[in-house]
């Protein structure tokens, strides 16, 4: 039976595909798997808990956004042959490339900080004592990076996207009003839109996509697309995993929105912090719930960790040249291992010891990043547009405008969210 | 001593002291019997016009602002060639390998040195001092010039890749052919899969079968994967065969039988017969290629006869000998054989108690003998004592020992 279908040659294409497929598959999915980090979650959190359901209505545009600069990150990449760092240090300079460095590892930083004070926060709510924790995170973390390769650091990330599950059953458990959640993601209407909340909706609107579009992002899908080493062939493959990365990244963003739009916005009960959602959802949506959404905390901030860590250690290798691979042994790559644990390590001490306000940092981070991205765009637009480099694969009339127009739009939001942070400080 | 980066972006006048532009990039011209190529001209940028002047235009170049001999309606032109090179636009800030340090790196800046009024291209800067310069450091730069030590690359040893056409070479890789094939070996891990396919396709079939034999299996597989199997043919002709047949053993059924029937059917005849064992037996593991001779020459006569088999066989450790039934009778060093009177038989000076292994060994066992009576290597026979091939120490312990270690070891076995 099965002969007979192999043999009419419907099944040889369509298994080759996807066998090509799977051999592309990862770098894409992970990095936008990434961007939902443990500071996402916050963010969504509160975004789902103060606006309900129609704040649900930009997932759609973040992820035409995200799915079209992450598609050219991925382009360039595997047609070139070389990651962003490399193609902004050969075309723009040194100097371009010394402050796109600067600006990634404080930001990235920054980022650092913020994913291990989630752990430690998600932590303690989970009863699991807080030191060892980030403790074992970082360790667990730089063993994988140096003593794995390529192959073994793409798995376990693909397998940690799995707990990513952990929503849908949170939100499932919080027993949301579906249809409205989904007529939701096409216009936003259900609430009282007074001036008041309208503010608030465009605000946290922009802040939604500020977190999730990043400039570590951009490099870092690049970078890992190249240590993956696809072939120019399958570049279609590699731009239709980047839409599919960019749509599975806010498939989940959904139901962590729905599970604290269902528990706490139709309870009118606030969110102060984005961790507390896993304990103020438990009253509404059971202890389960609760706990699977802070298991999801956790885990988005190991993936944020090894990930963010990652993008700073490879954009050094490309900016500067030295030799940065997964599959490196560590003394063949020193520098960048050591990049690599040592900004977790002093990021874990600061979280742990620092006293030093999240809020201070998570401004600094945004602030930097609303610098940084307009120049990210403007190098990787400039980069695709380049018939010399990308040949064939250059950007064609619509993708070039329609790429600035995203831009643009993506640089509005990073800048308001900036203003969201000072303006809830003010508030505050 | 100049910088590449100090110099571009100097303002250049004519003779009559006016601008014509800024130094925008110099040229160099490499030639093939001198390892250190001149400045053959400059390109000069005005007004977002570029052109390009003869280096002997300019009356100094290295000078805070450069003068040209000729007025500025008078400068003659320059016709560049395919193979110049472009300073500032092929080197700067891209990738090279050094060939000295078998590794790909980024250039910082470029070293300049004067001679007698020509100007050559010493070295590549590729330091952190040389970052700090481009930053406009300079100040800082010379102070760390000072204190630490410059790691520059003799221009002798930079390997260039083409601009916009990654990582392919400019000239036919005749420092890579220098390279020991480990280093070789480095460098094409360096590369990603199709950039290191481009550099192996500039190597010679038997630089390349060396090469090949230097990196790890999976990679190995991954190298050959877009090769015509002709190619392929000819490279597992030239590796030794015990390498030949691991390698053979990971491809497919289908495209093993055609390398193997493109092959020469003496070498083709014997990788069949090694892969007929498994891979970590004796037999597996083992080579056919090694000296064996009768036991009724002479000592004369014995060399004359191993002479003859220089080609065949690239390294002899022990001659063994067998009779023409290929029972294995014995064997000897070529110590024992140049000690030994030109008239004596072999049958006399071999020694006849020989460690042996058999044909079904696991690799384990092999690794232990070898290690044990500390051989270089020892025949693998079968029930009957027929010789089929040897296992050299390097191969036994391959699984034993991981590649890392063993690559540290001294290679007295090569």
């Amino acid at each position: 039976m099965s002969n007979n279908l192999f043999n009419r040659g419907f099944f040889p294409r369509y298994w080759k595909r996807i066998l090509i497929f799977l051999s592309v598959f990862g770098p894409a999915t992970i990095t936008a798997m990434a961007d939902n980090d443990a500071g996402g979650v916050a963010t969504y959190s509160i975004a789902g808990a103060r606006l309900g359901y129609p704040i649900l209505f930009p997932l759609v545009i973040i992820t035409i956004l995200l799915g079209v600069t992450q598609e050219m990150g991925m382009r360039l990449t595997v047609i070139t042959r070389k990651g962003l760092g490399d193609l902004i240090r050969e075309k723009f300079g040194v100097r371009a490339a010394m402050f796109m460095f600067g600006a990634l590892i404080i930001a990235n930083f920054g980022t650092l900080v913020t994913e291990l004070s989630a752990v430690k926060t998600t932590a303690a709510m989970l009863n699991i004592p807080a030191l060892p924790a980030v403790i074992v995170i970082v360790v667990v973390s730089f063993v994988l990076i140096v003593r794995g390769n390529y192959k073994i650091t793409q798995s376990l990330m693909l397998f940690a996207c799995l707990f990513f599950m952990a929503y849908i059953f949170s939100a499932i458990k919080a027993r949301p009003d579906w249809s409205l959640a989904v007529s939701n993601l096409f216009y936003p209407h259900g609430v009282e839109f007074t001036p008041q909340y309208t503010r608030d909706f465009l605000l946290i609107g922009m802040g939604v996509l500020g977190t999730t579009i990043t400039p570590w992002g951009q490099f870092f899908i690049s970078s890992f697309a190249f240590d993956k080493k696809i072939e120019k062939g399958k570049v279609n493959y590699s731009q239709l995993e980047a839409y599919w990365g960019a749509f599975l990244t806010d498939f989940f963003s959904f139901f962590m929105i729905v599970a604290t739009a269902a528990a706490l916005f139709v309870n009118h009960i606030p969110l102060v912090s984005g961790e507390g959602a896993a304990i103020a959802i438990q009253p509404f949506a059971g202890k389960l719930a609760g706990t699977l959404f802070a298991v999801g905390i956790l885990n988005a901030g190991f993936m944020g960790l090894v990930v963010v860590s990652l993008s700073t250690a490879y954009a050094f290798a490309e900016f500067f040249g030295v030799s940065g691979s997964l599959d490196d042994s560590f003394k063949k790559s020193k520098t960048f291992y050591i990049l690599f644990g040592g900004q977790m390590l002093i990021a874990a001490v600061i979280a742990m010891f620092g006293g030093i306000s999240l809020f201070q940092i998570a401004v600094l981070t945004q602030t930097i990043n609303a610098v940084a991205l307009p120049l990210v765009f403007y190098y990787l637009i400039k980069l695709t547009n380049d018939k010399g480099l990308m040949g064939e694969f250059a950007n064609n009339k619509f993708q070039k405008y329609f790429s600035i127009t995203c831009t643009i739009f993506i640089v509005v939001a990073s800048v308001s969210t900036v203003a969201i942070s000072i303006y809830q400080a003010v508030k505050v | 001593m100049a910088f590449l980066s100090e110099i571009i972006g100097r303002s250049v006048t004519d003779l009559d002291g006016r601008s014509v532009g800024k130094l925008k990039d110099v040229v160099v011209r490499p030639w093939a019997d001198f390892p250190h190529p001149f400045i053959e001209a400059v390109e000069v940028e005005s007004k977002g016009k570029t052109r390009i002047l003869p280096f002997a235009a300019v009356a100094a170049l290295l000078s805070p602002v450069i003068p040209l001999k000729y007025r500025s309606d008078e400068i003659p032109g320059f016709d560049l060639k395919e193979d110049d090179v472009l300073l500032s636009r092929d080197v700067l800030d891209q990738q090279i390998i050094d060939t000295d340090g078998a590794r790909v790196v980024r250039v910082n800046d470029v070293e300049l040195v004067r001679v007698n009024g020509t100007i050559y291209v010493s070295n590549v800067d590729v330091s952190w001092v040389g970052i700090m310069r481009r930053m406009g450091l300079v100040g800082l730069a010379h102070f760390l010039a000072g204190h630490i030590k410059q790691k520059g690359i003799a221009w002798d040893d930079v390997e260039l890749m083409r601009r916009d056409q990654f990582m392919q070479l400019r000239v036919p890789a005749e420092k890579l052919h220098e390279l020991h094939p480990a280093d070789l070996a480095d460098i094409v891990a360096d590369l990603n899969k199709l950039e290191s396919g481009q550099l192996l396709d500039k190597l010679d079939v038997s630089h390349l079968a060396d090469t090949l034999e230097e990196v790890e299996p999976d990679f190995q597989k991954e190298i050959i994967e877009h090769m015509p199997d002709e190619k392929v043919a000819d490279v597992l002709e030239e590796m030794e065969p015990d390498e030949a047949a691991d390698l053979l053993a990971d491809l497919p059924e289908g495209r093993k039988q055609d390398l193997l029937a493109l092959m020469e059917k003496e070498d083709a005849d014997d990788i069949r017969k090694l892969l007929a064992y498994p891979e970590d037996s004796a037999g597996g593991i083992m080579t056919t290629e090694y000296a064996f001779i009768h036991p009724n020459l002479t000592a004369s006569e014995a060399i004359k006869e191993l002479r003859g088999m220089a080609d065949e066989v690239e390294t002899m450790f022990y001659v063994y000998v067998v009779d023409t039934e290929e029972h294995l009778m014995g064997a000897f060093s070529l110590n024992n054989l140049i000690f030994a009177a030109p008239g004596q038989m072999v049958s006399e000076f071999m020694s006849k108690h020989l460690i042996t292994v058999n044909l079904t060994d696991d690799q384990e066992t092999v690794a232990q003998t070898v290690a044990k009576y500390d051989l270089l290597a020892v025949p693998v026979v079968d029930e009957q004592n027929h010789l089929h091939g040897i296992v050299t120490a390097d191969d036994a312990l391959d699984k034993i020992i991981p590649t890392a270690w063993k690559k540290r070891l001294p290679r007295f076995y090569r």
